[in-house]
């Protein structure tokens, strides 16, 4: 009597391992059991926005500005008041 | 997509893509962070900013792949941010709480197997596997060629099959991950 061929060849280690259709499955079936504990939250996204402050690039902006702002204030009031570097060097009298 | 069968424009229609989106891109989230709590927070925060770039939108994909990009990339990051936190003293690092994650997950073996993956290993299979989306998609959430995504499906395909042939016996070995390979 014939017998068909069942493949139940084991793999490594003596174990089986599941199919791209089993896998996917099992995958999907496991993430669609997911559930948020809290859920949608619209007023938490509220809170959130008003309590996060100014958006990074305004902030790094600004920060910016105020640097040029100070070494330039900087700059002109040691012109001014010729301090250190800005004011007038001596000249070295052994030249000739 | 609505019911009607148009996609919500972020600029103008921001609460109803909330509604429409946050369970999807919860999972999303969980599926790379794996922690419940996490990923519900991670899930505001990418509505948050979401909601501050909505006017930067541009329809080149679906909003529903614009939120997973930031919130996959926000959970990467959260994650990048705890590996580096465990390498701190350990009084500077205080570990997060996993008890609850522990008791209800240990014993689910799928969850045990995308544990083992690298999260963007596992990004990539929850983004093939549940959001249903196709090399290209996922190469423009993930900002990487479809050709790595491919190979990233690919490993973490061979990665879990290993990992679940391990836990448990669901019949015989019928094909090879390269059904993972193929784009839909």
């Amino acid at each position: 009597m014939k017998v068909p061929y069942v493949d139940d060849k084991p793999t490594r280690g003596g174990f089986r391992t599941p199919s791209d259709d089993d896998l996917g499955r099992m995958i999907r079936n496991t993430v669609e059991s997911w559930r948020p504990q809290r859920g949608p939250d619209w007023s938490g996204v509220l809170i959130r926005l008003a309590n996060s402050g100014p958006p990074p690039w305004l902030l790094y902006t600004a920060a910016s500005a105020a640097l040029v702002v100070i070494l330039l204030v900087a700059f002109l009031v040691g012109s001014a008041l010729q301090i250190g570097a800005l004011g007038p060097q001596p000249v070295p009298s052994n030249l000739h | 997509m609505t019911e009607e069968g148009r996609e919500l424009d972020p600029a103008t229609e921001f609460r109803q893509l909330y509604d429409q989106q946050y369970l999807s891109v919860y999972r999303s989230i969980r599926g790379v962070v794996l922690e419940p709590s996490a990923a519900e927070d991670l899930t505001q925060e990418t509505f948050v900013r979401a909601y501050r770039a909505r006017h930067r939108y541009t329809p080149t994909a679906p909003p529903g792949a614009w939120l997973r990009r930031i919130g996959i990339n926000l959970a990467i990051s959260y994650l990048r941010r705890q590996k580096l936190a465990r390498v701190l003293p350990a009084r500077l690092y205080t570990p997060p709480d996993r008890r609850d994650y522990d008791r209800a997950e240990a014993r689910d073996v799928v969850t045990k197997a995308l544990a083992t993956l690298s999260p963007k290993l596992r990004a990539a299979i929850v983004l093939h596997y549940y959001d249903g989306l196709t090399r290209d998609e996922i190469a423009a959430v993930l900002g990487v060629p479809a050709g790595t995504v491919a190979s990233r499906i690919a490993k973490a395909v061979a990665i879990m099959r290993k990992s679940l042939g391990s836990d448990q016996d669901l019949g015989p070995e019928r094909s090879t991950s390269e059904g993972a390979l193929r784009g839909r």
